[in-house]
């Protein structure tokens, strides 16, 4: 019986397969051609006599600081961290509401132009990571806990804004077209008719964009704004991998913190409770949101933030001081082909820290997933363990990946690159996983009854279903790892980073404008290359 | 489609309760730090909150960029902060920066009111900031010196010709250090090797302490460093001599000294820089200022002492 329905879905499969080949080979083409330019396959990569200095960082991991003084400065960092995490991504969630209405294809309707242009004003903000707005806005708004707010509201508030476009796109629009043809105008018809089929998504959304920001409020740290990234930079700078990895441990913790607690919330609204009165509100929802909201207020009263400090005067002097002295961007022929061949190797970095981090990720997937109740303690334990490790390798933040990796690495693009795909695989890991998590069970249990090993189940059963969803990933992040590499670039990585690294510091400004718009174009060029791929895979 | 869900609420309805509790516990925490803490912001001690509480006493924000050991530097600024205090009665307070970048922007916007610099870094923030005065500097900043270290496995012996390194992978420190990039550059080109020429362009470390580690492990094979570090780090036994060597030292230069901006002075007086001066330069020896500062005594100093600098920093293009 299956045989019959199986046959008639042969021939197109085929041919979206073909299709996938294409994307495939260009695919290992752009990587070959990344680890070249990376020098992978021209002689020694590899420093081995640098092993007892990676050594020293890696089991300075048993012993982290835990004096009284250390761990009592460490808790005001975790307090401060958590305070901007908090703030950001409501004020991102906040510029995301009203940008959504911006950028949603049921405001601009069949005007393609004006859609078209609108999305891509918002390739700015996005464009620039965030400790690159810190590092502008350090110079507008001086020492001001706005600083980290903004650095992290105005880039996430720019991803949540296209992200809530699409949503509100996308929901069933029965009930809004019978309230405009009903007579209802169209403001009230998209709050009455759109609003109430996404808000699951856009809940669910915004805890994820809290999660990220706390990953973000330790970025911050690292361009002097304070907090948990303040003081692992200050004990980085000075090599105390003791108290580095005490930092790490709290940040991980926070990661922690946040992951489940966001993911509590998201599988929630995802999945509502089947029994009950569904009118009746979720109380586990709305403390959550409460909860937020009251650490948004405690933040705001914790961090003592002014909205006088954006209208004050200074600001608007700094303001055209930053600016008459960035206008017009330097075109001189030197930079410019300095700025090319930092494009380069910037794409190739951005590349081989995906390709690691995928294959990593899927790899990986299977045992990161949460088990089954009835799974056996040595799997429960192994993907603790994976999960744990993880978690681990995405809250060291990416330049001290950077500096221990060059310790057993030669120079050059190769160890920016690993640093970068180390640190993505730890959060692709995870995306993969719960990815795994959300698979049909069934035809690996068939597998699995029919005698199949546990690897073989895995194989034919896991991996084929996961590995759509885990490149869809892979490709998401790959915009985000090309901002990223600003990160990483020191350390003779090059790149886009080390020249911004170097124009900012010389104070260049016109210089530092002509790198942001080639960041900016670069993020765009990837992002739509990764939708185009991403369209070709479903 | 349905089974899968099914699975989905039945896994999670069982964890609902210790993840409500989570979210609860978390909210605790967040209160608890809501009852323990203060009003002043905790990432900016700047406009003048100290002064503004305590009526007439003026303010005085003091900064560093960070090129010690940051809990020194801590230690350091919180005693300087005090002695300073007493002495010229004022309120001053001490902000950690981190990054050399932001320490001079934040002395252009007035948020920092009297920095230690580097030599660069204080040319950068002078030129930014009309009206910056060189107050004071250190009698060991007068004739600062930075060391080039090599690789043991190099085998190359101490001397006083650079020109053997044009040929090794090379880090500097950050990139605006003076002692770890900007003299050290003037020194090798002095010698004819090009300081952006190294195999593969020249590399920052970041910091001097990564520089000694990055030598060590031999992904690079040269570096330069700050000789006050290098010696305290010798003293200290981090460094392995059989991993790394002093290869040379660079001639004299200046280097660090205090700047203070034209804003303190507009606030507090035309004489704050001689007042400043004059309680540097009136340190007793031995006073625990000084012992932090690794210094026998404070000195005078001018802005000529760092034309040789400006004019380094405008050929390597770290000043436009």
């Amino acid at each position: 019986m299956t045989v019959v329905l199986d046959r008639p879905q042969a021939p197109p499969r085929l041919n979206r397969v073909r299709r996938r080949w294409a994307w495939g080979l260009g695919a290992l083409a752009v990587l070959g051609w990344s680890l070249a330019g990376a020098g992978a396959f021209a002689g020694d990569v590899v420093n081995p006599a640098g092993a007892g200095q990676f050594g020293r960082f890696a089991s300075a991991a048993l012993s982290p600081a835990l004096d009284g003084e250390f761990l009592r400065v460490l808790a005001d960092s975790v307090l401060v961290t958590v305070a901007y995490a908090a703030l950001g991504a409501a004020l991102a969630v906040l510029l995301g509401a009203v940008g959504a209405v911006a950028v949603a294809r049921t405001t601009w309707g069949r005007r393609r132009l004006g859609w078209t242009l609108s999305r891509g004003a918002l390739a700015v903000p996005r464009g620039l990571h965030e400790a690159v707005w810190g590092l502008l806005l350090v110079n507008l708004l001086g020492l001001d806990p706005w600083v980290g707010v903004l650095a992290i509201g105005v880039p996430y508030g720019a991803v949540t804004a296209k992200v809530f476009a699409d949503l509100l796109d996308e929901v069933p629009r029965g009930g809004y077209e019978a309230l405009l043809a009903g007579g209802a105008g169209r403001v009230p018809a998209a709050l009455y008719g759109l609003l109430p089929p996404a808000s699951g998504g856009l809940l669910s959304y915004s805890f994820y964009r809290l999660e990220c920001a706390v990953r973000s409020a330790v970025v911050l740290g690292l361009i002097g704004a304070g907090g948990l990234g303040y003081q692992l930079l200050l004990s980085f700078s000075s090599l105390r991998w003791e108290q580095v990895w005490s930092c790490v441990y709290a940040l991980a913790l926070l990661c922690l913190l946040a992951d489940v607690g966001g993911r509590a919330v998201r599988r929630r609204v995802a999945a509502p409770r089947s029994s009950g009165d569904r009118l009746r509100r979720d109380p586990m929802l709305s403390t959550a949101v409460l909860g937020t909201l009251a650490a948004i207020v405690w933040a705001w009263w914790y961090l003592a933030i002014s909205p006088a400090t954006l209208v004050a005067d200074r600001t608007g002097e700094q303001l055209r001081y930053v600016l008459s002295a960035a206008w017009p961007p330097d075109v001189d022929g030197p930079l410019l082909s300095a700025v090319a061949v930092a494009a380069v190797d910037t794409l190739q970095m951005s590349v081989i820290a995906i390709a690691v981090a995928t294959a990593g990720a899927v790899l990986l997937a299977g045992v990161a997933a949460h088990p089954p109740r009835d799974a056996p303690v040595l799997r429960r334990v192994t993907g603790s363990a994976v999960r744990l490790a993880l978690l681990l390798l995405r809250a060291v933040p990416p330049p001290v990946w950077a500096l221990v990796l060059l310790f057993v690495l030669l120079p050059g693009v190769l160890p920016g690159a690993l640093a970068l795909g180390v640190y993505t695989l730890g959060v692709l890991g995870r995306l993969a996983a719960e990815a795994t998590e959300e698979l049909d069970p069934r035809p690996r249990a068939a597998l699995t009854a029919m005698g199949a090993r546990p690897v073989g189940g895995w194989l034919y059963g896991v991996l084929p279903a996961a590995t759509g969803p885990v490149l869809a990933f892979a490709l998401y992040r790959w915009e985000v790892a090309i901002r990223d590499t600003v990160l990483v670039g020191l350390l003779g990585a090059g790149g886009l980073g080390a020249l911004l690294a170097s124009r900012v510091s010389a104070f260049d400004w016109g210089a530092v404008t002509t790198v942001l718009v080639a960041v900016i174009a670069l993020t765009a060029a990837v992002d739509l290359v990764s939708a185009r791929a991403r369209a070709a895979l479903r | 489609m349905s089974s899968r869900r099914a699975v989905r609420s039945g896994g999670f309805g069982e964890h609902a309760l210790s993840r409500r509790s989570l979210l609860a516990g978390s909210a605790a925490v967040l209160a608890a730090g809501l009852a323990a803490c203060g009003r002043d912001s905790p990432v900016s001690s700047s406009g003048g909150s100290a002064g503004s509480s305590s009526g007439t006493r003026g303010s005085l924000t003091i900064g560093a960029i960070p090129d010690q050991d940051p809990e020194v530097l801590q230690r350091l600024f919180g005693t300087l902060a005090d002695s300073m205090s007493e002495a010229l009665d004022l309120d001053v307070t001490y902000q950690p920066v981190t990054d050399y970048g932001a320490a001079v922007s934040l002395f252009r916007t007035g948020d920092l009111d009297l920095v230690w610099f580097g030599g660069l870094t204080g040319v950068q923030a002078r030129l930014q900031t009309l009206g910056a005065e060189p107050v004071a500097q250190r009698d060991i900043d007068e004739s600062f010196t930075s060391v080039f270290i090599v690789n043991a496995d190099t085998g190359l012996t101490p001397a006083d010709d650079l020109t053997p390194l044009a040929d090794l992978r090379f880090t500097y420190g950050s990139e605006t250090s003076t002692s770890g990039r900007l003299m050290p550059a003037y020194f090798l080109s002095e010698q004819a090797v090009d300081p952006e020429g190294f195999p593969a362009g020249p590399g920052f470390s970041g910091s001097h302490d990564a520089t000694i580690s990055l030598v060590a492990s031999g992904s690079y094979q040269a570096g330069v460093l700050n000789e006050q570090v290098w010696a305290a780090r010798l003293e200290d036994g981090t460094v392995d001599p059989a991993a790394v060597v002093q290869y040379a030292r660079t001639p004299e230069y200046h280097d660090y000294h205090w700047l203070a901006g034209p804003q303190a002075v507009e606030r507090l007086g035309a004489d704050l820089p001689d007042r400043l001066l004059e309680y540097f330069t009136g340190l007793p020896a031995g006073d625990e200022v000084l012992e932090l500062f690794g210094a026998g005594a404070f000195i005078p100093t001018e802005a000529a002492n760092y034309d040789q600098i400006e004019a380094v920093g405008r050929d390597l293009g770290l000043i436009s």
